[in-house]
């Protein structure tokens, strides 16, 4: 019935001598936000990385869009056909400090997907002005604030109409009062159908918006299931006590 | 004790500037052909080409390990020498003897001035966050791309300031073009010298000369500081 978006499979990561990943596998199907919960080391941020190839996996492959790569031999062009079909939120926004925010959300379209200067123009400044930023657009990232530069990297992956956007821990470099406007963005584009994975310790964010809750511990996935399964009714050990942590 | 002829410093002003253009010359060719050895000997270090990142290491270890007065010497003397020797082996007839000494000149600086800017580009380049050229990954970009649209433009404007005191530098180091009898500034103040036998006056019109040029430039540098500041606040 629903159609598959994004399948990992078997996944396996060292750096060095430590394991960081060690068989991790995920399907996800078109439309479904997704998030992955789990302390630090987990390796959560890690998996999310190697599904772009930002970092490159030992064993395993990827699959997007049934695009699938394996990852330890995946040439030049397959990586960047797979990264064309993908797009990234980063924790620490990584806008392209050299360029205006309307330039910035431009810059995939015009570079990357050869769209003209006008139709980029307008598309992007719609994109910007739905998340809030129709009156920054000549703006330089230093001179907004964190959550205006992470709406503006919401912005710049959204346009770019990938088949997943993955987010890195996207609020957890905000100031607390900052939290809320960018949750509330993810909300609004979550609504609109486009698939997401998303690495938090926004447990909210994550009982409230996501379909699907993946609980990672010690490079593996402990637990999966939906938000009411995982969160409120997780039945591994480890989970519960992960959860009861955050909630203290 | 004799004093300074100061109105003998007036006469010899106007011969000794007409070096300036030589002195200009020789360090805008050792900045523009020197920069550009710099930036791709950086790129060859940064991505960690293997052979030539090799290459690149002697290279600079050899400029690094000698005096810019014996490279200047050596590349006068031994330039003629390979050239002879090519014409021998190939049959060729290139005019040996004809080659102006200013080239000689424009070889040495750039490949000296290619060697420290090849670390000061490199350093440039590690300073740009590394989730910048991350970033253009992840909108689809190849590293090409993302290094010309990105992460260049901004390692650049850091090294702005930078290549403005390498220009200084080169202005002040072609004053050894004199050793090859090159008309620069230094070089006329010798001409001029030997003439009337004044050394102290004409060389403290040449210390005048290149005092008012470096401190142009330095004016200058310093406004290129403050441009190269405008990213670079968080």
């Amino acid at each position: 019935m629903s159609e598959i978006i994004v399948k990992c499979s078997e996944i396996h990561k060292s750096f060095g001598d430590l394991e960081v990943l060690k068989g991790v596998n995920l399907t996800v199907n078109k439309g479904e936000v997704v998030s992955i919960l789990g302390p630090s080391g987990s390796g959560k941020t890690t998996f999310l990385r190697c599904i772009n190839f930002l970092e490159r996996a030992d064993h395993g492959s990827i699959a997007v869009n049934g695009y699938e790569v394996p990852c330890r031999t995946a040439g030049k062009r397959q990586i960047l056909e797979l990264r064309r079909k993908t797009a990234m939120v980063f924790q620490n926004y990584n806008l392209f400090k050299n360029k205006t925010v309307l330039e910035n959300v431009m810059e995939g379209l015009t570079v990357v997907q050869k769209v003209g200067k006008r139709e980029a123009r307008e598309r992007s400044e719609e994109m910007l002005r739905r998340v809030g930023l129709g009156d920054r657009l000549n703006y330089y990232p230093v001179q907004m604030s964190g959550g205006q530069q992470q709406r503006a990297g919401i912005a710049r992956a959204l346009v770019l109409q990938p088949d997943v956007i993955l987010f890195d821990e996207p609020t957890s470099a905000l100031d607390p009062e900052l939290v809320g406007e960018v949750l509330e963005t993810m909300k609004e584009i979550a609504e609109t159908g486009i698939t997401m994975i998303v690495v938090t310790h926004e447990i909210g964010f994550a009982h409230d918006v996501a379909s699907k809750v993946v609980f990672m511990d010690g490079g593996v996935v402990v637990e999966e299931g939906t938000p009411a399964e995982v969160i409120d009714h997780p039945q591994n050990e480890r989970t519960r006590q992960f959860l009861n942590k955050i909630k203290e | 004790m004799r004093g300074l002829d100061i109105q003998y410093m007036f006469e010899c002003f106007p011969e000794i500037i007409r070096g300036v253009p030589n002195a200009i010359i020789i360090a805008v060719v050792a900045l523009l052909a020197g920069g550009i050895i710099g930036l791709l000997c950086a790129l060859v270090r940064f991505f960690k080409v293997p052979v030539l990142r090799q290459i690149v290491g002697v290279y600079i270890a050899i400029i690094r390990g000698t005096p810019l007065m014996v490279q200047i010497l050596v590349t006068y003397y031994g330039i003629p020498r390979i050239l002879e020797y090519l014409n021998y082996r190939w049959g060729t007839n290139m005019n040996v003897n004809s080659i102006p000494a200013i080239y000689f000149m424009f070889f040495c600086f750039s490949l000296y001035y290619g060697s420290y800017m090849t670390e000061m580009f490199r350093s440039c380049i590690e300073a740009v966050d590394p989730g910048q050229l991350e970033a253009c990954y992840t909108v689809g970009m190849t590293t090409r791309q993302g290094m010309i649209r990105v992460v260049l433009p901004q390692a650049f404007s850091t090294a702005l300031p930078n290549i403005g005191n390498n220009f200084i530098g080169a202005i002040k180091d072609a004053s050894l073009a004199f050793a090859v009898a090159i008309p620069e500034i230094l070089g006329r103040a010798r001409i001029v010298a030997g003439r009337s036998s004044k050394f102290l006056e004409a060389y403290i019109v040449a210390a005048i000369v290149y005092f008012i040029i470096c401190t142009i430039c330095q004016f200058a540098v310093e406004l290129m500081e403050k441009h190269s500041r405008k990213y670079s606040t968080r």
